[in-house]
């Protein structure tokens, strides 16, 4: 900020306004943020509460007070666990590639190639698409005549006559992961990309001389060097898979039930796509329990999240537990050693060892 | 320095005030004035060009299209528009009989339409009223016929002409029964299924009870598991699909079209309005035909109404609009560019209607084909009772029949887990 001038000009409003400049601007400044979500972000949380515990009907809301009836009859559906259990299916399957892949595509562009930023931009082509048009391709892609169907068919698998990712359980959520990993991998891929980056080169070239491969570079230099991001990106990925809500409405076009209401058994119907069901999608008008639905989840998700963090945070550390700081400092430390002392401290040593053969053969 | 601060300061308070009450001012519009420039009409079927024309030619309005990919997304627009005093909502709106009740549930939100003497059959004038008052213009019927394929008729060495092929699913007396017996014996002479899909055929069977999952008097659900009339045709179907005769590849599905560009299915359940969508879907294939009768006798699915929601701010000249899409002559017009049957009288007694050859189907004259299905339906064309729920329950049922056509469970496994669906809702309590 700039000083504040000396000496008074003038005295009298100008000048109490020009105080209430400095007191009040930044708050101005910051508020376009705080007020757009407390309308758009806060109010619609708090609200949600309020619709939770009436009855509520789509065309002429509020209803009855209900206290916590909605979320006693959201336990009792089969669907709602159901559709739990969907959601953590698809994430785990769309995670678990989804990192490593993004980690490696990562990895490669961190190296020296040539045109960097093509390859770069190009990873970042399928986020482009937006994922109602990628999950119609997809759902061709695994239809009865699509591209995998007939060679799962070739090969003498699921003969029967259609598509067995839209009645197969858990081959409905391999196809709805794999919307998913294809939307998102690049994208994480970039984030793990920025991180790569910022570690500084004379790590790896501390560990090139030390003999350490490409491989080992990877998972003793990189990996832990990025491990802020590793958890970030993990978090994010957490609670954006388990919002999935596109991929699943549009996944068989409409074949069952109605419009994407998630297959005829609830295959690969999601916790969201049950509240949209529910509140805004089908033919039930259950408004107040959608928003019962909504708080339930959100619940899941904190918890889900934390136990991802302390989960991805003691597999990263996997034993001593020193601060990253202190960490870092003898990490530097070390490569300084390695880079500077440490290379002609071996080079006479062998120098030495040399000499005493020498020394013996004469 | 101290200048640009403050100017800022100013910007942001200004913006934020924008942001803010921008939230609260969008959705203003006009104040219903007296002849608007342009109207919307949402639809999901096409509209022939020349008859919008012409409705701006007669009165200087334009009309402008607000095309769904299908009935459910008009559907949904539609019930969001309702729920939130109806931002988002067309002038004229295209209701399906299917989900007309839901719509129909606070009948203030639908301007009531003056009636016009001797346009529709009485049943659809009745189907489109709440109480006394006309809510929807009836745009189309759905008299049902069953489309088949010649071809693979004639390749499993079965009767292929219409007259054989309406001997073989059991004669003028045809049953489901007889009807899916006939599947089980294609099935055997071919490698295609005999259906698309049995929730389809099943659906049909539904439309022709005269009280299906609801009661006429209360309006309440009935508990599905006494409801033996659904779960005697549940059996039929399920044991059926078990048999294999259905490919579990219904209208609308991601595979429908592939579905029929490679002949897995030698008949289709096709009320008059899907017959565009057939020839649509089907573009290119020949022996596609009509048959001349259907199992029990025939009835109703489907058919469309327009509708004006009240909250429009050119309700005049929309109901105007919906009056003018649903004269004799546009129904004519309709019928011709999409196939759908119409529910005027003049259009139906049209011989441009019953005469016409329809291409796609071998030259067949379809309009006259469905004119003699409709009546010979009688009572059973205006379809039975439907309930706000009906829509709803139907598609709980009909997912049951698709987890037998899927194969993953027996027909009276299906029909418990779908009981207890049903009882987990909570709507016989």
């Amino acid at each position: 900020m700039t000083p504040l001038t000396p000496a008074p000009r003038r005295v009298g409003f100008s000048r109490k306004l020009s105080r209430w400049d400095i007191k009040v601007s930044p708050y101005l400044y910051i508020s376009p943020f705080f007020l757009s979500f407390a309308v758009f972000g806060f109010f619609p949380i708090i609200f949600n509460i309020w619709v939770a515990l009436h009855e509520w009907d789509r065309r002429l809301g509020q209803g009855e007070f209900v206290g916590l009836d909605n979320f006693a009859w959201v336990l009792n559906q089969p669907a709602f666990w159901t559709s739990l259990q969907n959601t953590f299916s698809i994430f785990v399957l769309a995670l678990v590639p989804q990192l490593i892949l993004s980690l490696l595509i990562a990895a490669i562009l961190d190296q020296n190639l040539r045109t960097k930023t093509f390859w770069r931009m190009s990873i970042l082509i399928p986020f482009v698409v937006m994922p109602v048009a990628s999950a119609m391709i997809f759902s061709q892609v695994f239809g009865q005549f699509g591209l995998v169907t007939p060679l799962l068919h070739d090969l003498g698998w699921f003969t029967d006559v259609d598509s067995p990712f839209f009645h197969n359980r858990f081959l409905s959520h391999v196809a709805i992961a794999t919307m998913i990993v294809f939307r998102w991998t690049g994208y994480n891929a970039l984030i793990f990309l920025a991180a790569m980056q910022a570690v500084p080169r004379d790590l790896y070239e501390a560990a090139t001389i030390d003999g350490a491969g490409r491989a080992r570079q990877f998972f003793s230099v990189t990996i832990p060097s990025i491990r802020p991001t590793m958890i970030f990106v993990i978090l994010t990925m957490t609670i954006g898979g388990l919002q999935v809500f596109d991929e699943a409405r549009v996944f068989d076009g409409s074949g069952s039930g109605g419009t994407g209401q998630g297959g005829s058994d609830d295959q690969w119907l999601t916790t969201v796509l049950y509240l949209f069901n529910l509140g805004f999608g089908d033919w039930q008008d259950r408004m107040g329990q959608a928003a019962a639905v909504a708080w339930l989840f959100a619940l899941v998700i904190i918890v889900f999240t934390l136990l991802n963090f302390f989960l991805t945070r003691a597999i990263a550390d996997s034993g001593s537990k020193p601060t990253r700081a202190s960490r870092a400092a003898a990490k530097q430390l070390a490569a300084q050693v390695r880079a500077g002392a440490d290379a002609p401290a071996a080079r006479a040593a062998r120098a030495e060892r040399s000499t005493l053969t020498e020394g013996s053969q004469r | 320095m101290r200048f640009t601060r403050k100017t800022g300061a100013f910007v942001a308070l200004i913006a934020t005030t924008a942001l803010v009450t921008s939230g609260c001012s969008a959705g203003g519009g006009e104040d219903g004035g007296d002849s608007p420039d342009a109207l919307t009409i949402a639809t999901w079927v096409d509209i022939p060009e020349t008859l919008l024309e012409q409705f701006t030619e007669e009165t200087g309005i334009a009309v402008e299209i607000n095309s769904f990919a299908d009935g459910a997304s008009a559907q949904t627009v539609l019930r969001n528009g309702l729920g939130s005093s109806g931002a988002g909502l067309s002038d004229v709106h295209l209701v399906e009989l299917d989900w007309w009740t839901e719509m129909m549930a606070v009948p203030e939100d639908w301007v009531t339409l003056p009636a016009v003497e001797d346009r529709w059959v009485d049943w659809k004038v009745s189907q489109g009223s709440v109480g006394d008052e006309i809510k929807g213009y009836g745009m189309d019927i759905g008299p049902l016929a069953i489309a088949y394929d010649s071809t693979l008729m004639q390749a499993a060495g079965l009767p292929a002409d219409p007259a054989g092929f309406t001997e073989f699913i059991g004669g003028e007396d045809a049953t489901w029964e007889s009807f899916l017996d006939a599947g089980r014996q294609f099935t055997e002479a071919s490698d295609a299924a005999w259906i698309d899909s049995t929730s389809t055929a099943f659906q049909a069977a539904v439309n022709q009870l005269p009280s299906a999952f609801e009661d006429p008097d209360s309006g309440d659900a009935m508990p599905l598991a006494d409801n033996t009339d659904i779960e005697d045709l549940f059996t039929l179907f399920g044991q059926a699909a078990e048999d294999g005769v259905s490919a579990g590849v219904g209208i609308g599905h991601a595979d429908w079209d592939a579905g029929f560009q490679a002949r897995r299915w030698a008949t289709v359940i096709t009320p008059a309005w899907a017959t565009g969508i057939i020839a649509e879907n089907a573009a290119g294939l020949e022996g596609w035909q009509i048959a001349e009768i259907f199992p029990d006798g025939g009835g109703n699915w489907g058919g469309s109404f327009f509708a004006v929601p009240a909250a429009g701010d050119n309700t005049e000249a929309a109901t105007e609009l919906a009056d003018f899409l649903t004269s004799p002559e546009a129904a004519v017009e309709m019928f011709l560019l999409n196939g759908q049957f119409p529910s005027q009288l003049d259009a139906m007694a049209d011989p441009t209607v019953s005469e016409t050859p329809n291409e796609f189907f071998g030259g067949q004259a379809t309009g006259g084909i469905y004119a003699a299905l409709a009546e010979s339906a009688g009572d059973k064309a205006a379809g039975g009772y439907r309930g706000v729920n009906f829509a709803g329950i139907q598609t709980l049922v009909m997912d049951g029949i698709r987890r037998i056509e899927t194969g993953n469970e027996d027909t009276s496994a299906a029909w418990k887990s779908t009981v207890s669906e049903f009882d987990a809702l909570g709507l016989t309590d």
